[in-house]
């Protein structure tokens, strides 16, 4: 089978091993432990913000909107560009990030999906088939400094 | 029942409290009612965060406990739930009530952090 064959049907395997609600229990003889599909989900959003060089995560309009969300206290900037499939034993992640202008986007890819995988094993025991980045933006410094408006004689 | 000082107390809230007690002294993890307070024990005189305690007909008493998890964790979440279970089962052994006590489950609600914005 070659590697991108074992990737899809890991893939479809995290899918169709999907819990109800959103949760993945763990069975053990002293009781069962559920760990919510959120939790992942943001296990893995912190653990790509570890990653220095990662200035954010979204795209450029999720995070206009979570900007706006988290104002009135519905954004969550920690599932902001980040979404997780996960069944009883294995996970998927896609993230969207940000990078700082001047970074190796490869070294930062790499770097964060080391980082996603050894934080959501370490923390939930979930298997991570495959974590997917996209780079969409680029920092610059001075970016988030308000523009001054043109001076009209 | 019980007294706890001038208040008598059910096998079940007994075993609520205890629960609520294993979760406040185990580091790194914190109780949760969810949204609009759908996670307690609701006793006369005792509310208990983030636990849920079912008793069954037999008298056996099911708890479920709801936990949110401080960033980041020192150990992973099964070896959390497996402290929190077994200080429970540790306790309720030296209160008695280890024949009272049923199914323990642990769910991890929501992960607790700083971020930077972005």
């Amino acid at each position: 089978m070659s590697e991108a064959e074992k990737t899809v049907r890991a893939a479809s395997g995290a899918a169709s091993s999907k819990q109800v609600d959103g949760r993945v229990p763990l069975e053990s003889e002293l009781g069962q432990t559920t760990i919510g599909e959120s939790v992942v989900t943001r296990v893995a959003g912190l653990a790509a913000r570890e990653v220095p060089g990662v200035h954010a995560l979204g795209s450029g309009a999720a995070r206009a909107i979570g900007s706006v969300t988290q104002r009135v206290g519905l954004g969550d900037l920690r599932t902001q560009g980040v979404s997780v499939e996960s069944g009883e034993k294995e996970a998927a992640v896609d993230l969207t990030l940000v990078i700082d202008y001047g970074e190796s986007i490869p070294r930062i890819a790499d770097a964060v999906r080391s980082q996603v995988i050894k934080r959501v094993e370490g923390i939930t025991g979930l298997a991570v088939m495959e974590v997917n980045i996209t780079v969409n933006d680029l920092y610059f410094p001075g970016d988030d400094e308000p523009v001054e408006a043109p001076r009209v004689a | 029942m019980t007294r706890d000082g001038d208040l008598w107390m059910s096998g079940r809230v007994r075993l609520a409290r205890l629960a609520g007690q294993a979760i406040a002294v185990s580091d790194g993890v914190a109780a949760t009612t969810g949204p609009a307070g759908r996670w307690l024990t609701i006793g006369s005189q005792h509310t208990v965060a983030g636990v849920l305690a079912v008793e069954d007909a037999d008298g056996r008493v099911d708890i479920e406990m709801h936990l949110l998890v401080h960033w980041p964790p020192q150990v992973s979440l099964q070896q959390l739930a497996q402290q929190v279970r077994g200080r429970l089962r540790r306790s309720a052994g030296m209160a008695g009530l280890e024949e009272r006590l049923g199914a323990v489950s642990v769910v991890f609600d929501d992960v607790l952090a700083e971020t930077r914005g972005g």
